[in-house]
């Protein structure tokens, strides 16, 4: 036999393994004893001992460790059949959750049991059975006023604050409701024409920079930029149209031709569409050099609202001759006229989101901004806003637009789209409100004025997280001083704006918000 | 036999006390159910009960339910083998315990009993006073907006006879609770203590 240490653990507290009966031999020993659970102790394998050798006691259970002999055990298993090895194994495998409560540990549990309080003697009994539920609603409930529910939506409340966020100073603007002076581009530069200079302003960075200044007794008339932001087009007095590169600060070509002065213009991609004072609309292609493609006469009165479709198909003029042409793109006549509008129509805006819509306003003496379906020709709806509409803004992101006012008020009016509910009224200016253009991400609309200032407000603010990130971005950087050799393009300081994302919260202070 | 010629009799004796005891239990879990809503008011009719009005369950299934946790309770209380009984409200959505009566029924011991038979009137106006402060409760008791349900736990010693229709159960305590003690009230040989423990306001700490 081999003469193993004897290893064997007891298998209790404090008697030897009775196994270890002398008589038997080792053999029978196994096959005979299905392995006794104890405290984690494997009690297969290795369990040797010779006849007569004392095992040595463990003392209290202690897991048998292997002491990593090479295998040198004879682990004969006689009769398989004999042993219940389902059992044993179940047996090794439990853990002692049913070790038999000797005296010590019961009073210990008790003593546990006191301190927390939890009686053992005592049953916590719960009826099986659920109570009876009651679906009608508690009459004392249906009767009390229920707690007004809030919104469907649960975005917070937009503000638009009756303050700009930003005021520039723009000295020199022509004070003629006729002309288009301002415009945003989609790299986020406001070209406003003063005079006879243009100036743009990088709303990111802040800088101003003169990019031109006509000669003699011109003045600018119109600026458009494309609409990828490129190249600016600027419409002069004498009736030329000249292209900026805006990077290069450089002027590309100049496009002669018109009578009379080129109020307003607007692009379709390459073409662009010019209105003058003589009525007529050209439409020139800047790739060429014999640019002028097509001619669109219909106005009598000089041309002040120009603006093609997103899509390129149709084109929308106004003019003081107060009609509304429509013009598709491939003819030379127009589509439809309206003649709804008493007074000039110089506010033109195709909505985002509705292709065929379009809204056209009314000069002083009309003061209406009729929305027509470019498709059916139909008017679908009318707004009197009560003052002359200088330009009109939709938004993108909200179902609103902005309309812009001279006479009496010379305000701004945010109304919603199609209730034309008027959602808040901004008194903007001190003279007439001119021009407006709404920044690329389209929450902030400039107001430019006869009263030389050019305003910001932030009216269509976003409620997108990303939009957040913008927001600081889109006028951060202190605008206070200008470039180097413009000196005209002051930043005025509006109440409390100091530098970027300070102004809006600082300038909110005294003076009450319109909550949307 | 009811209460009255029970206490005609001068002194009450268990069996008639537990029938007290668990009289008091029914119209007291009937209140408590009128009073924080549990089942909408029109499910309840006034009965006049102990000098007051009490409100009392109509709804068949409600009352067949109570009777049916009363039998049992009953029989524990003339054994002896019952010590507290707890009504817990839970919302039903959460499962959480919002308020948690409890009744503690304890065995007045012999020694006290010296002072003679309660009079009749004197329980009365015992009992009257806790159903005033079940009513009363309302005002410091948080107002439950959810739809809730209820469970009835009963602390038994180890060697009561539970009947299949129990089961064993935690005790469905709150945490962190508010507590507070109501009034007791004893017959001559029961004594019935009262409290209500409820979720404190996270808004008002």
């Amino acid at each position: 036999m081999s003469s193993n240490t004897p290893k064997t653990a007891s298998f209790s507290s404090h008697t030897p393994n009775p196994a270890r009966a002398p008589s038997k031999s080792l053999r029978e020993d196994r096959s005979a004893f299905p392995s006794p659970r104890t405290a984690g102790k494997p009690a297969t394998g290795s369990s040797s001992a010779v006849n007569g050798a004392v095992p040595r006691v463990a003392g209290p259970p202690s897991p048998r460790t292997k002491k990593g002999k090479p295998a040198q055990y004879d682990r004969f298993i006689p009769n398989r059949s004999d042993k219940e090895l389902a059992s044993s194994q179940f047996n090794i495998a439990r853990s002692d959750t049913e070790q038999p409560l000797d005296g010590a540990t019961i009073a210990y549990h008790e003593e546990v049991a006191r301190a927390c309080g939890v009686s053992i003697n005592k049953r916590i009994l719960s009826f099986k059975e659920e109570a009876p539920t009651s679906d009608r609603d508690d009459l004392r409930q249906v009767y009390s006023r229920p707690a007004l529910k809030s919104n469907a939506s649960t975005t917070a409340k937009r503000r638009i604050l009756n303050t700009p966020e930003r005021v520039l100073d723009a000295p020199g603007l022509v004070d003629d409701y006729y002309l288009n002076l301002l415009d945003w581009s989609l790299g986020n530069t406001l070209a406003i024409g003063l005079d006879q200079s243009v100036y743009l302003w990088n709303a990111s960075s802040g800088d101003v920079n003169s990019l031109c200044q006509l000669e003699g007794d011109s003045y600018v008339c119109s600026v458009k930029w494309t609409t990828d932001g490129s190249y600016l087009a600027i419409g002069t007095c004498d009736g030329d149209v000249q292209i900026w590169d805006a990077e290069s600060q450089s002027r590309i070509r100049t496009m002669t031709g018109h009578q009379a002065r080129v109020g307003v213009m607007s692009w379709e991609r390459h073409m662009l569409s010019s209105g003058c004072r003589d009525g007529s609309i050209w439409n020139h292609d800047v790739r060429i050099a014999n640019h002028k493609t097509a001619e669109l006469i219909a106005h009598s009165g000089e041309v002040c609202g120009l603006t093609w479709r997103s899509d390129g198909a149709l084109l929308a003029s106004g003019g003081n001759d107060n009609l509304v042409n429509i013009w598709d793109a491939r003819s030379a006549v127009p589509k439809f006229t309206k003649t709804q509008h008493t007074a000039a129509v110089k506010a033109l805006a195709w909505s985002p989101w509705q292709l065929n819509l379009l809204a056209s306003g009314g000069g002083s003496h009309d003061r209406h901004v009729h929305f027509w379906n470019t498709t059916t020709t139909a008017r679908l709806d009318s707004i009197d806003t009560g003052s002359q509409v200088t330009s009109i803004q939709w938004s993108n992101e909200y179902r609103e637009l902005v309309t812009s006012h001279g006479f009496p008020h010379n305000h701004l009016a945010l109304w919603s789209y199609p209730s034309l509910a008027k959602i808040v009224d901004i008194p903007a200016h001190d003279t007439r409100v001119l021009h407006t253009a709404i920044s690329p991400d389209g929450q902030t609309v400039a107001t430019a004025a006869s009263d030389e200032s050019l305003k910001f407000w932030r009216i269509f603010e976003t409620r997108t997280k990303s939009g957040k990130a913008t927001k600081n971005g889109m006028l951060s950087a202190a605008a206070a001083t200008a470039g180097a050799g413009s000196g005209l393009l002051r930043g005025v300081p509006s109440s409390g704006a100091g530098s970027g994302s300070g102004a809006s919260s600082a300038s909110d202070i005294s003076h009450p918000a319109h909550f949307r | 036999m009811s209460v009255q010629t029970q206490l005609t009799k001068g002194k009450i004796d268990l069996k008639g006390s537990a029938q007290i005891v668990t009289e008091f239990f029914l119209y007291g879990l009937n209140s408590i159910l009128f009073q924080r809503g549990l089942y909408p008011v029109e499910d309840f009719d006034r009965k006049k009960k102990y000098g007051i009005d009490v409100w009392v369950s109509n709804d068949a299934t409600v009352k067949d339910y109570l009777q049916k946790i009363m039998e049992s309770v009953e029989e524990w209380i003339s054994a002896g083998k019952i010590s507290k009984l707890v009504l817990a409200i839970k919302s039903r959505e959460s499962r959480e315990t919002l308020e948690r009566w409890q009744f503690d029924v304890q065995l007045v011991e012999e020694g006290e009993k010296a002072k003679g038979p309660k009079s009749e009137k004197t329980l009365q106006m015992e009992i009257q006073a806790i159903f005033r402060q079940i009513a009363a409760s309302v005002s410091f008791l948080p107002i439950v907006e959810e739809k809730c349900t209820f469970n009835i736990l009963v602390y038994t010693s180890a060697d009561a006879e539970v009947p299949t229709t129990w089961a064993d159960s935690d005790p469905l305590h709150i945490k962190n609770p508010e507590q507070v003690r109501l009034r007791s009230f004893a017959t001559d040989a029961h004594r019935v203590e009262a409290m209500v423990a409820y979720r404190r306001d996270p808004d008002l700490c």
